[in-house]
């Protein structure tokens, strides 16, 4: 067995072709991105050498510290909802004697479907502070709760952030659900002679059966939201003024507005070590024993 | 089951292999045709000069705007009259996208810059540095085209370091204040010529439930033209003066004009949610009548026209204080700068590009002048207007001999300066404190 | 007569909710297609969400007459496929070996590989041009193709690995006892059990590449090999927009996804329901 699984020729033809094309077109322009973060560089020039002087820069930036902070609130906003909202659905649907469970499962995929530029001109409409419905919504309900959303920057960042976190959900709900499906019945059914609730069989049987899918969700959504960059470009310019800046979209306006590329680079290298950092910490708090059923 | 997936994963490689092939074929082509071009790189300038008075046909790469009728019939005029005097010359067209330049800066640092291409501040700065864009000295007098520049806008041709790098077609363009005839009659407002009387235009229509002032705030040059406005109001540099690093926003005329702007938006003088709008929200709560005042370049005014008729004016920027209404009112936030068709320095044969660039400038700034009546271009136009000036050209055309400009926010030079005067001016639009504003502006200064 | 009670308990509120939010979901498909009959006044200010008042058909004739539709779509088509074909393949050949065989340095390879999900595409997309242009890509269809599947790796594996973990490892025991070779225990018995997981990411790569820009936006500039995503180019200037021809776009553009995406997603069911049924 020890033989069979660690069959050389087998493990070099499985593993080189996707590890060679992804070193060279994904991760060498990281090491140079990485490189390019200690030159003062316009981006096309030579540009000098100039050490960590980017890094010291950046951490004195305050623009650099609010980037920090939003692309965390955007990351926390898009794991809960995605994951919380994207299990909910996946466990419901997943119901034995749901009726018109295709169209169900259709529907909450439809937003991945479209186009982030479509979706963020209706979001955009939404939010309207005059003629939107959200505001409209508030009305109904007789609430006289009235908000910019996007105009007020304390509230920005989460109106954008909720945009993606809603359009991005069916991702989460489909991996959820080809999880929760691949559950065998035998655990539920264990579940409902124990006499448990549909909520605790949930809690103490589905869930940590599917920690390999709560993994890469979590990772997937967390990584997702610091990388966020459509969304603020087409919705706020990362306004107003600078209230909905992240490290993308500050890596973005250094690097072609400002032609700064080697301090752009160096924000990028930031949210990379980040984006690492997190991952790291989500692999080693969801504990690595492999799953039998 | 897995037999339908199957046969669909079977279909999709089959068109994969279809379209390797196909796009095989076309790489090859494209590699054979590549020596040629390297060869003929190396021709000395003279030579392939002569092989352009042939009628040899020449392919040209060109990046330029062409989105709406704007850009679109212009550059299609231009094109046109090109096919007349040089049928030789083919252009490739390249649509520019609205991408703060990333495509054109990626073609510069891959060495695929297209022949001729639509140059801003930016772009010729940072071109210049690399050596991407051809020094147009030499052509800007063999194609005649210094003659034919008006004399108000010499600054368009020459950058700061005295050579020209692009052949400009806009003139000095400048912002404007226009607003609603009829709102201000029904509500008694008189055109307000000081800060004063425009707090008190504002409070009444606040009054009645008619939107101030309605600026497409989202995007970020306009915000920088509202306070340019107010910061002109006390010191006639405005944020020109700020960019050239003469002066700095804690100063006390710039730090009054924050505080004014931000006493104005306290008062409600945009619309609510304005740094969210685009253009064409703001546009049409003017139009219909839900806004009395709207800002805007001039190039405003066919469309303005066309929405209202003569129930449409533009009027100067109120003044600080009654004193200095007639000495404030002729500088006009906005103006021009270097830009226009560049040449890439990579062009193969530099002297034929460089004229074929030349001339669509000139063909580009007829068409404005002709079919858009506006004087505002760069160059001398020698054919009639076909069409009559609006009144508010009319208007307009009698203030800009004196008129004094500063810059609009995609002119200034000094990119780090810009993105923060950008920023900070639509933080402050939306209730941010003078201080954040006066501090953001003066940490980009100072490096 | 348990679950009798449990139907009548909970399951209309939750069916209710289930369907609300269906609806929410399904909305903006059916606002972009009122948006593309709409002009600007409409979108902006008087009529954002109803039925369009007047059917505005000029903004598809703007959009067909600005763009070559048939070549956009074909090319979409074409970039859409290999690079789900390219990232599937790799990435299942990867996954497995990454969970399930065993080699020094797995585990950072693994590492290693999602590192691609952490990079915002505009920061690397001068070096990826460089390169693309060094390898003599540029003006075809494999500037994107390349970049499409090298950067759905990163993802794509992470997936798969997850579900191949999940898998007994008794499997391939029993294998390895009736002599069967690494490679048929691959393709016969474990590529079948993934299968879910295969549908799923086909549909995520053919979406992901198909409403691609930023990367088409740097790397295309001939007519011929433009992607449906860059129509939208024609329609946004320097001030204004054309909002309904840009809605017309989107919606030529997204239509073809959906059907896709329905009828694929019948084959994503399928495929669970007979494997849960096989593991049950």
């Amino acid at each position: 067995m020890n033989k069979f699984m660690g069959n050389r020729l087998a493990i070099a033809l499985f593993v080189l072709p996707a590890m060679l094309l992804y070193s060279v077109v994904v991760f060498w322009p990281v090491v140079q991105t990485f490189y390019r973060s200690m030159f003062d560089w316009d981006g096309l020039s030579a540009g000098t050498f100039i050490g960590l002087d980017n890094f010291k820069e950046l951490f004195q930036d305050d623009l650099f510290w609010l980037s920090v902070k939003n692309g965390l609130i955007f990351a926390a906003v898009i794991a809960v909802f995605q994951i919380g909202v994207g299990s909910l659905l996946a466990f419901g649907v997943a119901e034995a004697h749901i009726k018109g469970r295709k169209w169900l499962r259709i529907s909450y995929f439809i937003p991945v479907v479209l186009s982030v530029t479509v979706v963020c001109q209706l979001w955009i409409a939404v939010y309207n502070g005059d003629n939107g419905l959200l505001n409209k919504l508030f009305e109904f309900l007789g609430l006289s709760y009235r908000q910019d959303w996007l105009s007020d920057p304390k509230v920005a960042i989460y109106a954008i952030a909720a945009v993606n976190a809603w359009q991005f959900m069916g991702y989460h709900f489909a991996l959820l659900y080809a999880g929760v499906k691949s559950i065998p019945p035998a655990f539920h059914e264990a579940a409902k002679i124990d006499g448990a609730s549909k909520f605790r069989a949930h809690l103490m049987i589905t869930i940590p059966l599917m920690r390999e899918t709560y993994r890469f969700c979590l990772i997937f959504a967390i990584t997702g939201g610091l990388n966020a960059f459509a969304q603020m470009f087409i919705m706020s310019g990362g306004g107003p003024g600078t209230s909905t800046y992240t490290l993308t979209y500050l890596m973005y306006r250094s690097a072609f507005r400002i032609n700064e590329f080697g301090y752009g680079s160096a924000s990028a290298t930031i949210l990379v070590i980040e984006c690492l950092l997190v991952t790291l910490l989500i692999n080693r708090l969801v504990a690595r024993e492999r799953i039998i059923y | 089951m897995f037999r339908k997936t199957g046969s669909l994963l079977l279909a999709l490689s089959l068109t994969l292999g279809l379209a390797a092939c196909g796009s095989n074929n076309d790489k090859s082509n494209e590699s054979s045709a590549s020596p040629s071009s390297s060869a003929s790189a190396t021709t000395p300038a003279s030579e392939s000069a002569q092989a352009s008075e042939s009628t040899e046909p020449v392919k040209l790469r060109i990046y330029a705007q062409y989105a709406g009728e704007d850009s679109e019939l212009p550059y299609d005029y231009a094109v046109a009259e090109l096919k007349k005097e040089m049928p030789n010359i083919e252009l490739e067209l390249d649509i520019q996208a609205q991408d703060d330049g990333q495509k054109l800066k990626t073609y510069a640092a891959t060495g695929n810059l297209p022949d001729i291409f639509q140059a801003g501040q930016d772009i010729i700065s940072t071109f210049k540095e690399s050596g991407n864009i051809l020094q147009l000295d030499q052509y800007v007098d063999s194609t005649g085209f210094r003659d034919a520049i008006l004399p108000s806008t010499q600054n368009t041709l020459v950058s700061d370091d005295g050579h020209t790098y692009a052949f400009p077609y806009a003139g000095n363009e400048m912002i404007l204040l226009f607003y609603n005839k009829e709102i201000f009659e029904q509500y008694g407002v008189a055109v307000p010529t000081t800060f004063d009387e425009w707090k008190t235009a504002v409070d009444t229509f606040n009054k009645n439930k008619i939107t101030p002032l309605s600026v497409f705030a989202k995007e970020k040059w306009p915000d920088v033209a509202l306070f340019d406005i107010f910061a002109t109001r006390f010191d006639e540099g405005g944020v020109l003066k700020l960019d050239k690093g003469q002066a700095k926003a804690s100063d006390e005329n710039y730090r009054k004009a924050a505080e004014k702007l931000s006493e104005f938006v306290k008062a409600g003088l945009l619309a609510k949610g304005a740094t969210s709008m685009n253009y064409d929200q703001a546009a049409a709560m003017f139009y219909q009548g839900k806004a009395a005042m709207f800002l805007n370049g001039q190039w405003e005014i066919d469309a303005a026209t066309k929405a209202m008729g003569d129930k449409v004016a533009w009027m100067y920027y109120p003044a600080a204080d009654a004193a200095s209404v007639e000495t404030s009112k002729l500088t006009f936030s906005g103006g021009g700068g270097p830009g226009g068709y560049a040449v890439s320095a990579h062009t193969k044969n530099p002297e034929l590009t460089a004229k074929v660039a030349a001339f669509l400038s000139r063909k580009y700034a007829e068409y404005k002048y002709t079919q858009y009546g506006t004087p505002i271009v760069a160059t001398k136009v020698d054919k009639p207007i076909e069409k009559a000036y609006p009144p508010m050209m009319e208007e307009l055309s009698k203030a800009i001999p004196n008129m004094k400009t500063t810059a609009f926010a995609w002119g200034l030079s000094n990119p780090r300066f810009k993105a923060a005067i950008e920023d900070a001016s639509q933080a402050l639009l939306a209730g941010s404190s003078v201080d954040q504003f006066v501090k953001a502006v003066d940490k980009a200064l100072e490096k | 007569m348990r679950t009798f009670a449990n139907f009548r308990k909970s399951q209309p509120i939750l069916q209710l909710s289930m369907w609300i939010y269906a609806l929410i979901s399904i909305y903006p498909l059916i606002w972009m297609v009122f948006y593309s009959l709409k002009n600007n006044d409409e979108i902006f200010v008087t009529n954002p969400f109803g039925f369009p008042t007047k059917f505005h058909f000029e903004n598809y004739e703007a959009a067909w007459k600005s763009f070559k539709v048939p070549v956009y779509f074909m090319n979409s088509v074409i970039v859409s496929c290999m690079a789900v074909f390219g990232a599937v393949a790799l990435a299942v050949l990867f996954a497995y070996a990454a969970a399930r065989m065993r080699w020094r340095f797995q585990d950072t390879a693994r590492i290693y590989m999602l590192i691609g999900l952490f990079i915002p595409v505009q920061v690397i997309m001068i070096p990826l041009a460089v390169l693309m242009r060094d390898f003599h890509l540029v003006n075809s269809l494999f500037s994107l193709i390349v970049p499409y599947i090298a950067f759905n790796l990163s993802f794509t594996t992470m997936v798969f690995y997850g579900f191949f973990r999940t898998i007994p490892l008794e499997l391939e025991e029993s294998a390895c006892m009736d002599g069967a070779s690494i490679y048929r225990t691959f393709f016969s018995i474990m590529l079948p059990i993934i299968r879910p997981a295969i549908a799923t990411m086909i549909i995520f790569v053919f979406l992901a590449a198909w409403n691609e820009f930023p990367i088409a936006l740097i790397m295309i500039s001939k007519e011929t090999l433009k992607t449906l995503p860059l129509g939208l180019l024609f329609f946004q200037g320097q001030f204004t927009t054309d909002w309904g021809a840009m809605g017309a776009a989107m919606t030529i553009a997204s239509l073809p996804t959906v059907l896709v995406y329905v009828f694929f997603s019948e084959q994503v069911e399928n495929a669970l329901t007979v494997d849960a049924a096989v593991k049950g």
